[in-house]
């Protein structure tokens, strides 16, 4: 290979992939490489893994346990109750995630695998979305993440992960037949009736997380009033407690809203068929194409990416029609996607599964459950999995992750990960093999100069040319 | 932490005669205000400096909910099914309560260690929870208009240093201030043989080097200081708090300030305030986060009170943004702009400072709000001047700037 050429193999492992323990997998055509990798994402590795329809059964079939739970025994909580029973579906969940992205040969899928699902996220946070993450990613984000945005956009927003997470499923048009009728019960029981209205927490978040944007409502693109008529068009998007999945939509007629909505100064019309169109009109819409392209350009390139390169990303995006392949060839088409520096700190997830791959480890890594438990040590470095702290998702700036503790808690981490790895790891050797022209002299000065095995390769694990990209 | 044994209606007897009066409720009746012993407060004599903490709450707490206005005329006509609670309210004074889960913070507020805000908010007027965090740990006026933080600028200025009980810094100490931050482990300490080839090696990595050193000097320099938390914590007595729970993480944030060369401000953060849904639950989301916050400002006082160092400590507890203050379609309520906040130290006044707006219809923020009649700012400016000494010229020109028009409250001294 030429030099620039293993150059463009390194940053196509590193930047745009996960790591590769040795770059002659990239091959000299580190673009081609890349946009060979550009459709749905692998299908997710793993036992004990739900699709969306058992992992509700799943969920259902804790009623006995929620009825327990509502008033715990002495000594115990709700908590408590519940938990025991989403112990095995969380780790399977959480297991198959990392085992997926560190055995898989297109990391550039699962890396768009990754950022949409932190676009969308559902998070374990909230004990509403208990037993569904995992079937979220498999089911509404992997197949969806080369297609068009609106595809993407509708699987995510009716999943039954969303509408819990959000609180849809508890949003109930103020007109609708499910309050008439509650209201009418609750008079007769005099108390207070338990579904009222609208829970606006869905709409809010779609507009300003999802597609438009927080710029897009400080710059007047949309008002509260887009809010509530979102959350009109959006009652009876539900999957109830107990109801389990129904073939079909996830669509309650009794708890919709009658009428029309007018969103954006369009009307739309009473039923499902407004959801499918409002969401076609919002990713449309350029303020998404600005959002999208952005989050992407910060993703891949750099926390503050260069404007040009945004607009061409969304440009491209509003000429295809709101296809996402066109978009990531245009990212990996550009020159400033790959003359940036390697400013971007990985994550934390990033980081334990990138070790894993260049630790020759991938899957086996994470089929057990030790000392070095990856879940968990992903979450003692400051990303708990599948449950990130709002609906935001998770920071994607190096500052968020360069805080005193966290850079420590990488290196307690990469200490034990290096005494358990390094006695058979040539960590110089490897450090070529992986990083090429990226390794810096210093660095490979303080390789040659370790202590002992473990010790150069909890430094190689720890170089700046590994924890960023 | 007994409850008094006088009546709460003796205690407020004398508060008319306060000067804070003029902050108070415009509705004819109110009365507020628990007296505040005498204190003294300040740092000369003793070891270290005063010392401040902010407990940021994310999601949005609902004001109403935690301190309810039980005493306003229209409160259980606009709170409906959320006017009632699984057990009394804790009365502070003919007009506010606070929620049944707040049981410490009301014996604080009792004994005037504590000052309930009410009715404060955010020049930021939104319902964005993102926007709004981003505005309260600014410090401006709009979100992103600056993108480092009011704390992380007063400490640059007085030149002393802070500390994130969390692994990341959070947005409000961000700036030129030194910042460490500090989490429980599960994992030893590396060898300080490695550390140094690590910072040899970060010695082109202006940011990475930065981040290890402060770790290496709270780990690797003084020890004990950043120890797992053990048994003597200080709240002997109590049951250990799960470690990174919000109360464990309050105790350890007491150690950090009672030690004399400690750091001068401390961050704590508990989430869990979103509560669009079953907010009246006595199991639900706001009656647990109520209870954690509860414990958690329990554990700060007394490791401050064991260490001698609450005299000269206050703590400002505060929200984004409150909620709504009818109740939604699902039992709970969204997004709503004025809200409350707490002030609590041994050297606070004690009391309820509320410009207190009403809860009809007519009176709230576009019908929907508990209309915020307080800026935060206010509160902070006040604090930041009385209790870190930080003048009204810095205050204003790098701490919050554009806020000449915000004048400071006095919380503190008798």
């Amino acid at each position: 290979m030429t030099s620039s050429a293993s150059l463009q193999a390194a940053i196509a492992a590193h930047r745009f992939g996960l790591g590769e323990p040795d770059l002659s997998v990239v091959g000299s055509d580190a673009r081609g490489w890349l946009a060979a990798q550009i459709g749905a994402a692998d299908p997710a590795r793993g036992d004990g893994l739900l699709d969306t329809r058992r992992a509700l059964e799943h969920v259902a079939a804790e009623r006995e346990k929620r009825e327990l739970a509502r008033n715990p025994p002495p000594g115990t909580t709700a908590l408590q109750i519940l938990a025991g029973h989403y112990r095995a579906v969380n780790i399977a969940d959480a297991r198959s995630r990392l085992a997926t992205a560190a055995a898989t040969r297109r990391p550039f899928a699962e890396r768009l695998h990754w950022f949409w699902a932190n676009h969308f996220t559902v998070s374990l946070v909230k004990g509403s979305t208990r037993g569904l993450t995992g079937a979220f990613e498999r089911d509404a984000i992997r197949p969806h993440i080369a297609g068009r945005f609106e595809t993407l956009l509708f699987a995510a927003t009716t999943h039954p992960a969303m509408l819990r997470y959000l609180d849809n499923t508890q949003s109930a048009g103020p007109h609708s037949r499910v309050v008439a009728f509650e209201s009418r019960r609750a008079a007769r029981r005099q108390e207070p009736a338990r579904v009222t209205g609208i829970n606006e927490n869905l709409a809010r978040e779609v507009l300003e997380l999802h597609t438009l944007g927080a710029e897009a409502a400080r710059a007047g693109v949309y008002s509260q009033a887009d809010v509530t008529a979102f959350a009109a068009v959006l009652s009876g998007w539900r999957v109830g407690q107990d109801a389990g999945w129904k073939d079909g939509e996830p669509f309650e007629p009794n708890w919709h809203e009658p009428g029309t909505k007018t969103l954006l100064g369009r009307t739309y019309g009473e039923g499902p068929q407004a959801l499918h169109a409002v969401l076609r009109d919002l990713a449309s819409h350029p303020a998404t194409a600005h959002l999208l392209a952005s989050k992407l350009a910060r993703h891949f390139v750099a926390d503050e990416p260069p404007p040009s390169l945004v607009g061409r990303l969304a440009s491209v995006y509003l000429q295809s029609g709101g296809e996402l392949a066109p978009v990531y060839r245009a990212l990996l088409a550009s020159d400033a996607a790959w003359q940036a520096p390697a400013a971007k700190l990985k994550t934390p997830e990033e980081f334990v599964v990138s070790t894993a791959r260049l630790l020759g480890a991938g899957e086996r890594m994470f089929e057990r459950a030790d000392v070095v438990n990856p879940a968990a040590a992903i979450g003692a470095l400051g990303q708990r999995m599948l449950a990130a702290p709002s609906p935001a998702g998770w920071s994607d700036r190096a500052d968020d992750w360069l805080g005193p503790d966290a850079v420590w808690k990488r290196v307690e981490w990469a200490t034990r990960m290096a005494a358990r790895a390094g006695r058979t790891i040539d960590a110089r050797r490897l450090a070529e093999q992986s990083l090429g022209p990226l390794l810096g002299a210093e660095t490979a000065r303080q390789l040659e100069r370790a202590a002992d095995a473990p010790q150069a390769l909890a430094l190689l694990l720890l170089a700046p040319e590994f924890q960023r990209r | 932490m007994q409850p008094p044994s006088q009546p709460i209606a003796t205690i407020l007897q004398g508060a008319a005669e306060s000067p804070r009066r003029r902050f108070l409720a415009r509705l004819a009746g109110i009365g507020v205000l628990a007296a505040a012993p005498r204190l003294a407060f300040g740092g000369k004599g003793a070891p270290g400096g005063n010392r401040f903490v902010l407990v940021v709450l994310r999601g949005g707490m609902d004001g109403l909910g935690a301190a309810p206005a039980i005493g306003d005329p229209d409160f259980a006509a606009a709170r409906g099914p959320l006017a009632q609670f699984r057990a009394p309210a804790l009365p502070i004074d003919p007009t506010f309560a606070l929620h049944p889960d707040l049981v410490e913070l009301h014996a604080m507020l009792v004994r005037g260690e504590a000052t309930l805000v009410h009715a404060v908010g955010l020049a930021y007027r939104e319902r964005s929870h993102f926007d709004a965090q981003q505005v309260l740990e600014s410090g401006a006026s709009r979100p992103y208009e600056l993108a480092s933080g009011w704390l992380g600028r007063a400490l640059a200025a007085s030149g002393e240093k802070g500390i994130a009980l969390e692994t990341s810094v959070p947005l409000v100490l961000r700036g030129q201030a030194a910042v460490d931050t500090w989490a429980p482990s599960f994992l030893p300490d590396p060898s300080a043989d490695l550390v140094a080839r690590l910072e040899r090696m970060y010695a082109g990595d202006a940011e990475l080097a930065t981040a290890l050193g402060r770790a290496r000097r709270l780990h690797l320099d003084a020890p004990a200081a950043a120890a797992p938390m053990t048994a003597a914590s200080p709240m002997a007595g109590a049951p250990a708090a799960r470690p990174g729970a919000f109360a464990a993480l309050a105790g350890k944030a007491a150690e950090f300030l009672a030690q004399p060369s400690g750091p001068q401000a401390a961050v704590l953060e508990l989430g869990g305030w979103d509560t669009h849904a079953n907010q009246a639950n006595p199991n639900g989301a706001l009656a647990n986060a109520l209870r954690q916050l509860d414990a958690g400002l329990a554990a700060l006082r007394n490791g401050l009170v064991a260490a001698g160092a609450w005299q000269r400590t206050v703590v400002v507890v505060a929200s984004e943004f409150g909620r709504e203050v009818a109740v939604n379609g699902t039992l709970g309520t969204d997004h709503g702009s004025g809200g409350a906040a707490f002030v609590l130290g041994g050297a606070v006044r004690g009391g309820v400072v509320a410009d207190w707006p009403g809860l009809a219809r007519a009176r709230r923020f576009e019908g929907r709000d508990l209309r915020a009649t307080t800026d935060l700012r206010a509160v902070l400016k006040g604090v930041l001047g009385d209790h870190l000494r930080l003048t009204s010229k810095v205050l204003e020109r790098d701490v919050f700037p554009g806020s000449e028009s915000v004048r400071p409250l006095a919380l503190l001294g008798a």
